[in-house]
């Protein structure tokens, strides 16, 4: 029952979040946002054409009358059809959301556990060779260009070697899902781990250093033991925050360098082609659905934390 | 502290059946896009481009990449002929060159009476019907219905006899339009309002493809995502990577005759078309285009194997060519690549707004004559050879004027003083008309934000430094997307612009009737050019057609653009294509678009 309330309460209180995220995100559409009147236009238009277009698309109303619509969708969840292609937005995103999971979630996994062993190890060996082969092979994840590590992947295990395609999306099994995902998976592990590693190791170098893990390894518990029992679960609640702040980017946001080379149809590249494009119902979809996932986010994020520490309390 | 070191609950164990649970949730996921399992009997041609269409409904094909796949899909009376080059019409859905009146005023066309619409959940029971040439009407109304949104109306307005006038009634479908009559389902006649010479080359464009009303009904504002027609192939599967096309079973068209299609042996042979001849269309099980805007994706896509062909990056061209003029490949790229080069259709420019008094038009003579100096002397700094050997490989082909070298009137002998170069005449103009670093006006140069037209814009402002403009009066303004950089254009709100043209169709026309005074902006002079001479002359060419007598006025026209420096042209770009050697094809991104798609074969 206190979870139910909680949950209640920090739904009722993540409503000015939501309406402040649409409003900043709405004034930035409207007023500093791309214009679409001329890319819908043909070559000699008249005024009465443009004046027309602009209508079609809600620009000739006042802005909180528009905003009003937009918490109105944003509630119902229908978002209209696209500017841009005339599609469902509802259609748009069921269809490429999932993708962008499937696409995504082996590297977003690998990258936080391969993270946080490498940071056990590398805290562990704190100061000895073995941190700093971590840390220096962080600092290299971390110092190249996503952009040049995807190419170079493409170039090396498409070209060169040939085993993964460099382009589409075919999945109907499980080998062709492992076919289409390896490489992406590779590229993103790659740059994720530099950042990740750097971040867990420091919060489980500052967990290393606390008395209850001296004392137990005064006692003469094993590596193994310290690590997982006195250092990583106590550790846990820094890296529950970090893990659980990026999946709304994951599920929404989606990649869109990775989406863009590989030629996969996710949520990343139809978001970049709604910015460039200034396509408004499908960026009011990404960015409603985001504050909307933020809100949920935190809650889940209270309970975990709930989950991982008794003592701390959902009042 | 040891007391902090609380019990916590165990979580349980990661367990085998958690872990397929998840991998079979991912594969669940991964599946909800268009998948199809591969199989290894299809004939499948995989095509690359540089860009993606937003929509596929005919009514918005504006452009290349939105044509391409419209003229798969859809219908048009005519075509252009697959090898012909410069380019020819051919009859596609209908039959034969229509009969034209003596008075040019009358259009019968006759379509081929076994044409038929894919079968699509939008028909009674799911059977695709015949194609009429009632569909024709239905899609040349849509185009001037308001709620459609068309890109394509401007080819026929003011040009069929009460269409314009169906359209401010209230574009209602029930109610005929006196110059679209249906003599029966094969047969139509349109009347125009006054000569139209290009008619037919506007049916060869994806605007005029024919549309099932039905579907529209059916799909509503999803139609240009889930577009039906009696082309060539049916799309299965659309978004913004890729399109996916079946061949359509109902597409039936006379054997393909090579000889009638411009095969010459000389140009041809090396690709193994011969063996196109006398076959059937479309010759692919399956056709995907495949949308790949970044070059570096682009080419590793070909060089993998994952798309069959390629319009060459600029970046790769150092690697590919041994030789530039005239382009030949290097032998290890030839042995393994089928490859081949073409000017574009259409060309890259710089304009200027006209209706500025600091540049353009002046009332005063004396103004207007210095202005006119100004504007020469900026071309005349302007380095076409520069900016063909910095950005498009010194393999573009620069030439004076606005008739580009695609179209039949081109003039390869006319004077090239106004792409030379010469910027000690630049400044010598200025200093005859009076202009000097006190009193030049400030120039805005307008561009759409990204790497190569930053680097265009610093490479220009340059040469006006040379030519005496004061650095601090040269200023670029930069626009997040196109529409914007067009909402300022047409809003005359730039200086100078510059910009692109793909041609609609090879006639000079098309690009002469951007400097057409009545067609100032918002329309598509963007220059705000206003010259009685001019309009008269467009006026007198636009009801002739091809001939001598036309060609010469198209010739005078361009003269005036020229001497009157309105615009800083031009350039058209070189394209260099490879494909496989294992798909016969002769591929053209230009004006003949998508069409070629029908004639490529493919081993499975």
């Amino acid at each position: 029952m206190d979870l139910l309330t909680y949950t209640l309460r920090k739904l009722i209180g993540g409503i000015p979040l939501i309406l402040g995220v649409t409003l900043i995100s709405f004034v930035l559409m409207v007023h500093f946002g791309p214009d679409k009147t001329y890319e819908l236009l043909s070559k000699n238009p008249t005024a009465e054409e443009i004046a027309q277009v602009r209508s079609q698309l809600g620009y000739d109303q006042p802005f909180w009358v528009r905003y009003g619509n937009y918490l109105g969708q944003l509630a119902s969840f229908d978002f209209g059809y696209s500017d841009s292609t005339g599609e469902r937005v509802a259609s748009i995103l069921s269809r490429t959301v999932p993708i962008s999971l499937a696409l995504l979630a082996p590297g977003f996994v690998l990258g936080n556990l391969l993270g946080i062993v490498l940071g056990l190890v590398a805290a562990w060996h704190r100061g000895r060779w073995i941190d700093k082969a971590i840390m220096g092979f962080a600092v290299v994840g971390m110092s190249i260009s996503f952009l040049v590590v995807i190419i170079a992947f493409q170039i090396v295990f498409g070209v060169w070697l040939g085993w993964f395609p460099v382009r589409g999306w075919n999945v109907h099994d499980f080998s062709s899902y492992l076919h289409y995902v390896t490489v992406p998976t590779l590229a993103s592990v790659f740059v994720a781990l530099g950042y990740n590693t750097r971040f867990f190791r420091a919060v489980l170098v500052e967990e290393m250093g606390r008395d209850h893990v001296r004392t137990a390894r005064a006692y003469g518990a094993g590596p193994v033991t310290i690590l997982y029992r006195n250092v990583l679960r106590n550790a846990l609640i820094p890296i529950i925050t970090r893990i659980m702040f990026s999946i709304p980017l994951v599920v929404i946001s989606g990649s869109l360098l990775i989406e863009s080379y590989f030629g996969i149809p996710g949520v990343g590249k139809a978001t970049f082609d709604a910015i460039t494009s200034g396509d408004q119902p499908i960026l009011k979809s990404v960015v409603g659905l985001t504050a909307v996932l933020f809100v949920l986010i935190l809650i889940v994020n209270d309970i975990l934390y709930r989950a991982v520490d008794p003592r701390v309390s959902l009042k | 502290m040891i007391a902090r070191q609380t019990r916590l609950p165990r979580a349980p164990r990661p367990t085998i059946p958690i872990a397929a649970a998840c991998a079979a949730l991912l594969l669940v996921l991964a599946a909800c896009g268009d998948s199809t399992a591969p199989d290894d009997n299809l004939r499948i041609y995989r095509h690359s481009t540089d860009g993606a269409p937003s929509s596929l409904d005919p009514a918005q094909a504006a452009t290349v990449y939105s044509n391409m796949v419209v003229v798969n899909v859809f219908d048009t009376l005519y075509r252009y002929k697959y090898l012909a080059r410069p380019y020819e019409i051919a009859p596609n859905l209908a039959i034969g060159m229509p009969e034209v009146s003596a008075d040019g005023l009358e259009y019968t066309f006759r379509i081929h009476p076994d044409a038929r619409y894919s079968d699509d959940p939008a028909f009674p029971d799911g059977i695709g019907r015949a194609v009429t040439v009632g569909d024709l009407v239905y899609s040349l109304k849509r185009h001037f219905d308001p709620s459609t949104r068309s890109q394509g109306a401007w080819l026929w307005a003011g040009r069929i006899v009460g269409l314009d006038a169906w359209a401010e009634a209230g574009a209602d479908y029930a109610e005929a339009v006196e110059g679209l009559e249906v003599i029966d389902d094969q047969t139509l006649r349109i009347r125009l309002t006054e000569p139209y010479p290009q008619l037919v080359y506007t049916l060869a464009t994806g605007f005029s493809a024919l549309v099932p009303q039905e579907a529209v009904a059916y799909y509503g504002r999803e139609f240009g995502v889930r577009p039906v027609g009696s082309g060539p192939f049916r799309l299965s599967s659309f978004n913004n990577t890729l399109a996916r096309l079946e061949r359509n079973p109902y597409f039936q068209r006379p054997p393909l005759d090579l000889a009638e299609e411009g095969y010459d042996p000389a140009l041809h042979d090396e690709y193994g078309l011969a063996a196109l001849d006398g076959a059937e269309y479309p010759m692919l099980d399956r056709l995907e285009i495949h949308f790949i805007q970044e070059n570096a994706a682009r080419w590793s896509s070909f060089a993998s194997g994952a798309v069959d062909n390629v319009m060459v990056p600029n970046e790769q061209v150092e690697q590919l060519l041994s030789e530039r003029n005239p382009i030949r490949f290097r032998p290890e790229i030839a042995q393994r690549y089928h490859g081949t080069s073409g000017v574009e259709a259409g060309f890259v420019y710089a304009g200027f707004n006209m209706a500025d008094p600091r540049y353009g038009h002046h009332p005063e003579p004396a103004r207007n004559a210095a202005n006119r100096a100004l504007r020469c002397a900026v071309r005349d700094a302007f380095d076409w050879n520069a900016r063909n050997d910095t950005f498009y490989y010194g393999i573009g082909q620069i030439f004076p004027g606005v008739i580009p070298p695609v179209v039949p009137e081109f003039d390869p002998d006319r004077v090239r003083d106004s792409v030379e170069g010469r910027v000690e005449q630049g400044r010598q103009r200025l200093a005859e008309a009076g202009w000097n670093a006190d009193n030049l006006p400030e120039l805005r140069y307008g561009l759409v934000s990204g790497v190569q037209q930053r680097q265009m814009y610093d490479q220009f402002r340059g040469q006006l430094i040379e030519l005496g403009f004061p650095p601090d009066r040269i200023g670029a303004e930069t626009f997040a997307t196109f529409g914007d950089f067009a909402r300022a254009m047409k809003n005359r709100k730039l200086d100078l612009f510059f910009l692109g043209w793909t041609l609609d169709y090879p006639d000079a026309q098309n690009t002469l009737q951007l400097f057409y005074g009545p067609y100032e902006t918002p329309g598509s002079n963007n220059f705000n050019y206003r010259n009685p001479d001019f309009d008269a002359l467009y006026e007198q060419a636009a009801t002739l057609r091809s001939g001598p007598e036309r060609s010469a006025l198209y010739q005078r026209m361009n003269q005036m653009v020229i001497d009157d420096c309105v615009a800083i042209t031009g350039l058209s770009r070189t394209r260099i294509y490879l494909w496989d050697k294992a798909v016969t094809m002769y591929p053209d991104n230009e004006i003949l678009g998508g069409f070629f798609m029908r004639f490529v074969m493919s081993a499975p």
